[in-house]
């Protein structure tokens, strides 16, 4: 198998940004930030948020949120890719979430609490919710089907997953991305360890304060050249490498040398069979806290050189957790195919701390590949490289 | 690619001594536990107790950990340590966790703080803990492994998923071994669900081959294999394949089927078709309790047959169809196990073990 053997012919996405690529470019060409005070539940704090504002009537679920936006990307991504009808191929499904993965019902808490009982509603819809699972019988998916919970690098290693099954011939297409819902748990748990930005983050900012909680969902289609080829279909787009590793050094905090997303990196390029010279840019977790994007800063220029073109695209969507890495890897897909990437929104002021700037403004990119990368809790790293060819 | 260690975490102890007790000694009965709120009312469950973890070390360690990262970090240093493969920590090792319900114990004691204390005023350790992949992240920090590193979730099959997504990590060279493990737990809000949605066993005995009506003891544990393409220095036996759906050797001889029939579907009927008179039939739930990632317990089971060519006598059996059993323990030329697990929805995996 060759690095340009597994293609991605639809992407879907959905976030604060927009409903659709199309939507999403648009804001990106705008620097439309459009972040708000929580809506969707009651909260004592105020720390503004990146909802999505109106998910498509089709795709409304009660008490499934997580799964509503994986399903309105999902369909986007199937879409694009021209694939009304699966029964043709073996399809994996794999995303990641964080969300979706709790059974954190409030309501359904109290009341266990205070009377010792409870309606099941909610138990149903987290037993019936798990977004892979979910999905795949929705499809009726012959092929293999997991639910990654990586914290926040969960969508970029559900679209490494895909890779490595799609290597393996487990299966000839897979459904490949992330979801999650802007929830109460993770905005007390985030504020509570203290690096929620009451303003709008600022990723690689000199003044950074934080991150903002965003919500979406991100989804690419990844299939078997081969199988492409005989529907007469090109997306151009492939995915070349996946590289993740672990810090094995704290349960909230980055390595301080970048252990492992360095080696993730250098995983990743390797797969991918190129040097670090050919990414045409990087699109990087960028959450927007002091230690995340120090750490990042550090290594993206020992790794890709001081003149990387680099962006965080946080500050369009907030961190969206599970579905962060599956949302800007179809970001920097789009912008592959587009040519150019958006300012990296709530930079304005170089920290000497960090060897690199993102852009400033919206810019060309040279280069046939880009790099998305996740950092998340618990020291795991993640990276993909995402080519472009000239078609098939 | 070949188990090469284990490690296993139940009721019955930790390593595999201590399931291979369990194995030979039989079904016990579980713990009654208090259901909270309701006075004098029990339910059962076959619970781990960490005090009787006689190596304190990584406990020490592991002291803001909550119980799913301890029970997963003892469980993955047991499996190294268990391989015998000298210096097996400075090799490229992988990790994929499977999961059904993850930290669910933290996430309501998070819950707790909210509704306690209000938004403001949580306790960051007690989320941070509650994050599905923290039991992962102290299995890394605590045996310093720096591979890649899965948490992964599914109500069906999750542990088997796991173990094919490790096959095609071997295959592909991302790593030298993986751990690969299944992890779960216990708690009240669990047990007051499976209280309403399943039927807890009235004697305290999961019955795998009454099929329906079935009944369940929920449980917990985790389970760890290391697997490689090599060797090493003691194998337990080959994984042969890992077959979601259609199996095509379905009807090929086997030594031995091992189903995963625990109570937690309310119809198990669908294994009855696996089922043949010429092949003796275990299940092993009934030592552990009902739990998602069962079958992983069944799989650690049918690795220790081959490695001791010893077949252990089913430990509940209760036979109202007439499946033929596993009724004794007893020496055995055994070259294969079939591992079979099925879902109330027409899903499932079949899993093959091999003799080395």
């Amino acid at each position: 198998m060759t690095t340009d053997d597994i293609l991605i012919t639809g992407l879907g996405v959905i976030s604060a940004a927009g409903n659709g690529l199309a939507e999403t470019l648009a804001s990106f060409e705008r620097g439309s930030r459009n972040a708000a005070a929580v809506s969707l539940f009651p909260t004592t704090m105020h720390y503004p948020v990146f909802e999505v504002r109106q998910i498509p009537r089709d795709y409304q679920l009660e008490g499934q949120r997580t799964l509503s936006l994986a399903l309105a990307a999902v369909d986007q991504a199937l879409e694009e890719a021209g694939l009304a009808d699966l029964s043709h191929c073996r399809v994996g499904v794999c995303l990641g979430t964080t969300v979706a993965s709790q059974l954190n019902d409030l309501d359904f808490y109290r009341s266990y609490r205070e009377r010792g009982e409870a309606p099941l509603t909610s138990v149903d819809r987290y037993l019936e919710g798990n977004l892979a699972e979910n999905l795949a019988r929705r499809l009726k998916a012959r092929g293999p089907v997991l639910t990654v919970v990586n914290a926040c690098s969960s969508g970029t290693d559900a679209i490494g997953v895909a890779l490595s099954w799609l290597k393996s011939d487990l299966c000839d297409l897979v459904i490949a991305g992330g979801a999650d819902e802007l929830n109460h748990v993770p905005y007390c748990g985030f504020a509570s360890l203290g690096i929620l930005n009451p303003g709008l983050c600022a990723p690689f900012d000199r003044d950074r304060q934080g991150l903002n909680l965003g919500e979406g969902a991100g989804v690419m289609i990844l299939e078997k050249k081969s199988l492409a080829l005989r529907r007469g279909k090109s997306a151009g787009l492939f995915l070349a490498g996946y590289g993740s590793m672990c810090d094995a050094y704290h349960l909230t905090a980055p390595s301080p040398e970048g252990v492992g997303l360095k080696a993730s990196l250098v995983a990743a390029l390797a797969e991918a069979g190129i040097g670090a010279a050919q990414v045409g840019f990087v699109n990087a977790h960028g959450t927007g806290t002091h230690d995340n994007d120090l750490v990042e800063g550090k290594v993206l220029a020992e790794i890709f050189g001081p003149g990387l073109k680099m962006l965080s695209t946080k500050g369009f969507t907030g961190h969206t957790l599970g579905a962060a890495g599956g949302i800007e890897a179809v970001f920097s897909a789009a912008a592959l195919r587009e040519g150019w990437i958006p300012a990296s929104a709530g930079f304005a002021t170089a920290d000497q701390a960090i060897p690199l700037t993102p852009v400033r403004e919206q810019s060309a990119i040279d280069g046939a590949y880009a790099v998305s990368t996740s950092l998340a809790f618990g020291g795991n790293n993640a990276a993909v490289v995402i080519g472009q060819g000239v078609g098939l | 690619m070949n188990i090469l260690g284990m490690g296993i975490l139940s009721t019955r102890g930790l390593g595999v001594a201590a399931w291979e007790n369990a194995l030979n000694e039989g079904w016990r009965a579980p713990s009654a536990i208090g259901i909270p709120g309701e006075p004098g009312g029990q339910r059962s469950a076959y619970l781990v107790d960490l005090d009787t973890v006689a190596d304190r070390t990584l406990l020490k360690k592991l002291r803001r950990a909550d119980k799913l990262s301890k029970i997963s970090v003892l469980a993955a240093a047991d499996a190294l340590a268990d391989s015998g493969i000298p210096e097996i920590g400075r090799k490229k090792i992988g990790i994929i966790l499977a999961t059904a319900f993850g930290a669910h114990v933290t996430t309501f004691g998070f819950l707790d703080d909210i509704l306690d204390y209000g938004d403001e005023q949580v306790s960051p350790t007690t989320f941070s803990n509650s994050v599905h992949n923290a039991a992962v992240s102290y299995v890394t920090s605590t045996l310093n492994l720096q591979g890649p590193t899965l948490t992964v979730t599914r109500f069906s099959f999750p542990f088997h998923c796991a173990l094919q997504l490790a096959q095609a990590w071997l295959d592909q060279g991302r790593c030298d071994h993986v751990l690969v493990g299944g992890a779960d737990l216990y708690g009240d809000v669990l047990g007051y669900v499976c209280d309403l949605k399943l039927t807890p066993a009235r004697d305290g005995r999961i019955q795998p081959f009454s099929f329906q009506p079935t009944c369940q003891v929920p449980g917990e544990g985790a389970v760890f294999f290391l697997l490689g393409r090599g060797e090493g220095a003691a194998p337990y036996c080959r994984l042969t394949a890992v077959r979601f759906g259609e199996d095509a050797d379905r009807d090929a001889p086997a030594d031995l089927n091992l189903i995963d029939a625990d109570g937690i579907s309310p119809d198990e009927s669908a294994y009855r078709a696996w089922l043949s008179q010429g092949t003796p039939t275990a299940a092993y739930a009934p030592l552990v309790g009902s739990m998602m990632i069962g079958g992983a317990f069944n799989l650690a089971a049918g690795a220790l047959m081959l490695r001791r060519q010893t077949l252990f006598a089913t430990p509940v059996q209760d036979n109202p169809h007439g499946v033929k059993l596993q009724t004794e323990t007893r020496q055995v030329s055994i070259a294969s196990i079939r591992s079979i697990g099925c879902n109330c929805l027409g899903e499932q995996v079949v899993t093959y073990l091999g003799r080395i």
